[in-house]
């Protein structure tokens, strides 16, 4: 019991002195070799938030944008086997009374030819001027009020909901337009000479032979949601006045609600329809797979970088505290000779490296969420397939603070350790 | 008070080795000033460290207040300096981040003392030294006389039974020197043990007990008036 006691006085006393002797040294070393030192540590930082951050933020770019652009907090589509979702109407009257429901947008969706020239018939030898496409039925308003439409109208004007005849096209299906056009990939045909302007012709096949009618192109659509940009957009009344047969049945619905509450409002949407009458999900789970894979690349990318990032930082801290170290071993030896415990010096030592740490991850804490993130946020990397984001939250951003103060702790004691166990006597004089 | 029974002390091994204490046996009573003087490489300086625990002989036995040194390990050792014994070397030995107040209460810290009080009592021994005025000083803003009289202040503020000092004035001109003799003799008169390393006969003579050695062995003990 008394050995304990005096093992607890010990370490207090340690503490205290190794406390004392830190701050005073922090307080009057260089102020060049410590401005020099917490950048390095923020740069540390940096490059254990911000790297992993924006990686995995090119794929949350995606994902946010496919929610935001297309699918809103839930989607509900067609069931495998079905083309289209069964009870459509009793459904949206559910979603639309659902209090936590804040808007929703429904639409039919239908496979369709389009046919982009009408006055030249081709030549001989010629492909005409046709693309398969889907075309989507959109009640404008609503649509604007779920996905912010009209944004992604890059030339052109948006569909009105009280004209008929006219068509908003993706820009990935028109030659002048795709980023895609210059590829050549075999097997994919665009639209050519399609403007704004141009007049098409929609023909949706059916039992009674193909349905056709004539659109003016009103506008481009452009997005980095293949959902927009490989699309054709018409007012849904027109489409539901084509489709030949279960014309109350729409075969998308995408819904607004709090990000917090999708799941549950998943689960009750469930309940409410059945099972197998439509796929419902929440937007993260409608994420094609393969975005998915991207992401779990990225987070072990991210990981990877991280790690070497740590490594950097525990060597750079080690090589501080050592250098710090060797160049004060004489007053080491002298403080040791005059009965300063070894263990009061090297936790001053700890106190210097933590110091070091806490005030780069502060700094680092600042710069991520007062200035990268709010800058990358407004404006973003712009990734092919997405809008590149800093995710960075604060549960990860103190993990990773943990992290590299743990890492700083063992890279301040193991060289202060080092040079404290010398002999005291070579070390007072040098030998 | 210390006893030193035998004491060898060599370095290096085989051929190369070389033996700088000779089987030296002293005894030095409580409230002793003894100087240590000699030649360069007589082993005055050695000699000082095996009796103040800051070397190991590499034979014989050094006693402090009855204890076998030996008999002691690290973490005793390094108690019993801080709360039994004093130094002061050669060059000061100030620490260089902590001004002469910090620098003197830092024993006093180590062994548990509030701040409040350790600064209380550093501030005495600054007193006792002449160096009331510059507590708040930082080494480098202090003379060499000056800094080597924190170093006693220090040595001296936790009141330890042995004051060991190294060559204290080796490194100050005569006019900075006298008065870190004078602090010497002061604490002697009351009671104070010291042993100090010396090769300045002239400071040497001022204390109670001489003792010269000279390739590693004592070649005279002689107490003075």
């Amino acid at each position: 019991m008394k050995r304990i006691i005096d093992l607890k006085r010990e370490l207090t006393d340690a503490l205290r002195v190794g406390w004392f002797l830190g701050v005073r040294q922090i307080r009057r070393s260089s102020k060049g070799t410590t401005t020099l030192i917490i950048s390095i540590m923020v740069l540390t930082f940096l490059n254990l938030v911000v790297v992993s951050g924006l990686l995995l933020g090119l794929i949350s770019g995606s994902f946010e944008a496919f929610k935001q652009s297309y699918s809103g907090e839930m989607i509900i589509t067609t069931a495998p086997q079905l083309d289209h979702i069964e009870h459509s109407a009793d459904l949206i009257s559910f979603l639309r009374s659902h209090p936590r429901v804040t808007a929703l947008s429904a639409r039919h969706v239908a496979g369709a030819e389009i046919l982009g020239t009408l006055t030249d018939l081709p030549g001989k030898n010629e492909q005409p001027n046709k693309i398969s496409m889907q075309v989507v039925g959109i009640e404008p308003v609503e649509e604007e009020i779920v996905t912010r439409f009209s944004r992604f109208v890059v030339e052109g004007e948006m569909l009105d909901e009280n004209e008929d005849g006219y068509m908003l096209i993706g820009a990935n299906m028109i030659k002048e337009y795709s980023s895609f056009a210059d590829a050549n990939i075999p097997g994919i045909t665009l639209l050519t000479n399609v403007r704004v302007g141009t007049r098409v012709r929609v023909s949706l096949a059916s039992a009674d032979g193909p349905v056709r009618k004539d659109f003016i192109v009103k506008g481009i659509v452009k997005s980095k949601v293949d959902q927009i940009s490989t699309r054709a957009f018409i007012n849904d009344r027109e489409l539901k006045r084509m489709i030949p047969v279960n014309k109350e049945e729409v075969q998308e619905i995408a819904v607004k609600t709090d990000d917090s509450f999708a799941s549950t409002l998943v689960a009750e949407t469930t309940a409410f329809t059945g099972p197998d009458v439509a796929r419902i999900q929440t937007s993260a789970e409608a994420i094609p797979s393969f975005l998915r894979d991207i992401e779990m690349t990225m987070g072990i990318l991210g990981n990877a970088l991280s790690s070497f990032a740590l490594i950097v930082a525990s060597i750079t801290i080690f090589i501080v505290v050592f250098i710090n170290a060797v160049t004060k071993r004489k007053f080491i030896g002298i403080m040791k000779g005059i009965g300063i415990s070894p263990l009061a010096i090297e936790i001053s030592y700890i106190f210097q490296a933590l110091f070091y740490g806490i005030v780069g991850s502060v700094v680092g804490l600042v710069l991520v969420f007062a200035f990268l993130k709010p800058y990358f946020d407004a404006y973003p990397i712009n990734f092919p397939f997405s809008d590149g984001i800093l995710v960075a939250t604060y549960g990860s951003a103190f993990l990773r603070v943990a992290i590299l103060l743990v890492v700083t702790l063992l890279a301040g004691y193991v060289p202060a350790k080092l040079i404290v166990r010398k002999n005291t006597l070579d070390s007072i004089l040098g030998r | 008070m210390i006893k030193a029974s035998q004491l060898v002390k060599s370095f290096g091994k085989g051929d190369l080795e070389i033996t700088v204490l000779k089987e030296i046996s002293l005894e030095i009573n409580s409230g002793e000033f003894v100087a240590i003087i000699g030649p360069s490489g007589a082993g005055k300086s050695t000699l000082l460290y095996q009796l103040s625990l800051l070397d190991v002989p590499t034979a014989g036995d050094v006693f402090l207040d009855g204890i076998r040194t030996a008999d002691l390990n690290e973490r005793q050792k390094t108690e019993f300096r801080l709360k039994e014994l004093g130094y002061v070397f050669q060059d000061y030995a100030l620490l260089p981040e902590l001004n002469a107040l910090e620098n003197v209460a830092l024993p006093m810290l180590m062994q548990g003392m509030s701040k409040m009080l350790a600064f209380k009592k550093a501030e005495e021994a600054l007193a006792r030294v002449n160096l009331s005025d510059k507590m708040q000083n930082l080494p480098s803003a202090l003379s060499g006389g000056q800094q080597q009289r924190v170093s006693i202040a220090r040595a001296i503020v936790h009141h330890p039974h042995i004051l060991f000092a190294d060559e204290p004035t080796a490194n100050l001109d005569s006019t900075s020197a006298r008065p870190v003799i004078d602090t010497f003799l002061q604490l002697h008169k009351e009671g104070q043990t010291i042993v100090m390393v010396t090769h300045e006969e002239e400071y040497a003579k001022m204390a109670g007990r001489l003792i010269s050695l000279k390739d590693g062995k004592i070649v005279s003990d002689q107490k003075q008036d």
